[in-house]
C-alpha cells in the first residue's frame, strides 16, 4: 500500500470492481422495481439471491445441470415465486396506507428464508465448482475470471431486458405509470395488484439471475443475503430510486469503491466505505446521482 | 324519456370522522352534459371520487346503466366505462405525451383501437402530435389539460368525468376548453363536469346540480339555473 501502483494494477482493480459491482447492480434493479410500484424496500432480496444460489447448486449437484445453463430455469422459477410471494404475503398489506406492515413482512420473510436455508443446507459456506471455475481470460496483462465475466454479462443483459420491457411494452409502461401515480393509473383501468405482482415477478427473476452469478463466483452461506440486500440498497441510493439503469450504475460504482478501498486501504474497511458513501449520497443528493431531483409538493 | 346512464342515490361519504357528502342524489342521461357546481369544499370532487371508486361510499347506491359501482375498485369501474380526469389532471409527468395517450387505451377492450384512438386524438389536438415525444410535465397547463382529456377519451368511455378542467387556465384557453367539451358532446360523449366556472359550465350543460356543504341545494336545466336569481346572487357575484 505504500508503493505507487502500476497502471496495470489500477486497470485490474477497475475490472474487478466493475465485474463485482454488477452483481449489486442487478440486485438493486430488482429493489428499484419493487420500490417503484409498492414504495417498499424489499429487504429479503439478498436472501432470495442466496436461495437462488443454493437452488443452482442443487440443480448442479443433483441433476448435473451446468450453472449457467440453469439460468432459464432459475429465472422462470424466480418469476413464479415472485408472483406467489406478492399474492400470498403482500397483497393485503399493499392496499394499506402504512408501508411499515409490508416492510415487516419483508423482514420476516428474510429471516424465514435464512433459517430454512440453514436447516436444509447447513450454515457452512457453500460453492459451485465446475471445470471452468478457475479459468480466466487475459488481455494486456489483465486477468478476468471467466465466471465473473459471464456474471457481468448476465447483469447487463438482465438490466437491458427490464429496460426494454419498461420502455417498449404497454404493460411495462403501465408499471412505470403506476410507479409515478398509482391512483391515476387505476383510473385508467390499470390494476395495482397486477402491477405489483409484475414488479415482484421481475424482481425475483432478477434475484434468480443474480443467484446464478453468485453461485458461480462467490462462496456463499445462508446469512450472506442480508449484506447483499444492504449493498443493493447502497447501489439504489447511489443510482437513484426508480431509475433502472442508475441502479445498475450504482452497483458498479459501489463495486469500484470496494475494489479500490480493499487494495489501497484494507479489506476490513470496504464495508465501512460503502456505507459511508451511502449516507453521504443520501445527505447530499437524496434523489441519487443519476435521477432527476425530487419536486417539492 | 332519455336513457339513464348514471344514477347516484342517497350517497354519503366521509373522510374519517369528517363527513363530506350527505345523501346526495344525482343522475346523468345518455348523451348529455351534466354540470356539478358549488363553492370550494362543497364536496364536488368527493362525489366524483366516489363514482370512480377512489373513495368509498358509506351509504347509498351508484349505478352505471345496470351495474352497481359501490364497493368496486377504481380499475374495475374504469373498465366498466367511466373515464375520470381528476383534479390536477393525473398525468404521468415523467412519461411522454404519446405514452400517456397509449395508457389511455390500456384496458383490454380499448387496446385494439389504440392506433386509431391516437390518430383521433392528434386530429382533435394537433398540438399533442407536435409534442408526442416530449415529457407530459413539460407541457403548458392548457396542453396538459388537453392531454388529460385526450387520454381519457382513448378508452371510448360511456361517461367522461372532468373535475375542474378550466382550473388555472387563462381565459382564452378556458374558452377553448369549453369548445372542446362541446365538440366531444357533439361526437356523442356523455360528460359529467365539475366546475367553479359556473357561468360557462351551466351554459354548456343540459342539466346541473348545485352542491352546498355536501348536499344538493338546487337542480335544474342549465338555462333555468343560470336564470335563477339565487344562483346569480350566491355564486356568480363571488366567482365571476
Ligand atoms: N382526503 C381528504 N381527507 C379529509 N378530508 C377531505 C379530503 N378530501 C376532501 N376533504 C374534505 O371534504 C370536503 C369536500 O371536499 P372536496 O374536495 O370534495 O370539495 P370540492 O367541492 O371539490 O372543493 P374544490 O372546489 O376546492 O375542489 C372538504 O371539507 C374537504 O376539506
Ligand atoms: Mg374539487
Amino acid at each position: 500500500m505504500t508503493e505507487i501502483p502500476s497502471l496495470q494494477v489500477l486497470l485490474q482493480l477497475t475490472v474487478n470492481g466493475i465485474l463485482g459491482g454488477a452483481m449489486y447492480g442487478v440486485a438493486a434493479v430488482g429493489l428499484s422495481l419493487i420500490f417503484g410500484t409498492m414504495r417498499l424496500i424489499f429487504l429479503a432480496q439478498g436472501a432470495m439471491i442466496i436461495l437462488a444460489a443454493y437452488f443452482v447448486r442443487a440443480l448442479f449437484q443433483g441433476l448435473g445441470i451446468d450453472p449457467f445453463l440453469s439460468l432459464p430455469i432459475v429465472i422462470t422459477v424466480g418469476a413464479g415465486v415472485g408472483w406467489l410471494i406478492y399474492q400470498g404475503l403482500f397483497r393485503r398489506a399493499a392496499a394499506m396506507e402504512d408501508r411499515n406492515v409490508s416492510l415487516l413482512i419483508a423482514v420476516g420473510l428474510m429471516f424465514l428464508v435464512q433459517n430454512l436455508m440453514t436447516v436444509i443446507w447447513g450454515g457452512n459456506t457453500a460453492g459451485v465448482v465446475t471445470s471452468y471455475t478457475a479459468s480466466g481470460i487475459g488481455a494486456f496483462g489483465i486477468r478476468m475470471s471467466f465466471t465473473r465475466s459471464i456474471g457481468f454479462l448476465i447483469a447487463i443483459a438482465g438490466t437491458a431486458l427490464v429496460m426494454l420491457f419498461l420502455k417498449k411494452t404497454l404493460v411495462g409502461k403501465a408499471v412505470r405509470a403506476a410507479s409515478e401515480d398509482m391512483t391515476s393509473a387505476a383510473l385508467l383501468g390499470i390494476s395495482p395488484h397486477r402491477v405489483n405482482a409484475i414488479a415482484f415477478s421481475i424482481g425475483l427473476a432478477l434475484a434468480g439471475a443474480a443467484g446464478v452469478a453468485v453461485a458461480t463466483t462467490f462462496p456463499f452461506n445462508p446469512f450472506a443475503g442480508f449484506v447483499f440486500s444492504l449493498k443493493a440498497l447502497v447501489a439504489l441510493a447511489i443510482g437513484g430510486i426508480g431509475n433502472v439503469a442508475g441502479a445498475l450504475a450504482g452497483g458498479i460504482i459501489l463495486g469500484l469503491i470496494e475494489a479500490y478501498v480493499q487494495y489501497f486501504i484494507s479489506g476490513g474497511w470496504t464495508n465501512a466505505f460503502g456505507y459511508g458513501v451511502f449516507l453521504l449520497v443520501l445527505m447530499l443528493k437524496p434523489e441519487g446521482l443519476f435521477s432527476r431531483p425530487y419536486k417539492k409538493a | 324519456m332519455a336513457n339513464r346512464l348514471l344514477e347516484v342515490s342517497n350517497l354519503s361519504v366521509a373522510y374519517g370522522d369528517v363527513r363530506a357528502l350527505w345523501g346526495v342524489s344525482i343522475h346523468v342521461d345518455q348523451g348529455t352534459i351534466v354540470a356539478i357546481v358549488g363553492a370550494n369544499g362543497a364536496g364536488k370532487s368527493t362525489l366524483l371520487r366516489a363514482i370512480s371508486g377512489i373513495v368509498r361510499a358509506q351509504e347509498g347506491e351508484i349505478k352505471l346503466s345496470d351495474n352497481s359501482l359501490v364497493g368496486r375498485p377504481p380499475e374495475d369501474i374504469a373498465r366498466l366505462g367511466i373515464a375520470h380526469v381528476p383534479e390536477g389532471r393525473g398525468l404521468f409527468r415523467h412519461m411522454t405525451v404519446l405514452e400517456n395517450l397509449e395508457l389511455g387505451a390500456f384496458q383490454p377492450k380499448a387496446r385494439p383501437r389504440l392506433r386509431e384512438g391516437i390518430d383521433k386524438a392528434y386530429a382533435l389536438f394537433p398540438r399533442l402530435k407536435e409534442r408526442a415525444h416530449q415529457k407530459a410535465g413539460s407541457l403548458s397547463g392548457g396542453e396538459q389539460q388537453m392531454l388529460a382529456i385526450a387520454r381519457a377519451v382513448m378508452s371510448d368511455p360511456a361517461l367522461l368525468i372532468l373535475d375542474e378542467p378550466s382550473l388555472g387556465l387563462s381565459p382564452l384557453v378556458v374558452r377553448q376548453m369549453f369548445t372542446l367539451i362541446q365538440t366531444l358532446h357533439s361526437q356523442g360523449v356523455t360528460i359529467l363536469l365539475v366546475e367553479q366556472n359556473i357561468h360557462q359550465a351551466l351554459k354548456v350543460a343540459d342539466y346541473g346540480f348545485v352542491l352546498k356543504t355536501g348536499e344538493v341545494a338546487m337542480q335544474g336545466t342549465g338555462r333555468d339555473l343560470l336564470a335563477n336569481p339565487e344562483i346569480q346572487k350566491a355564486y356568480m357575484g363571488v366567482l365571476e
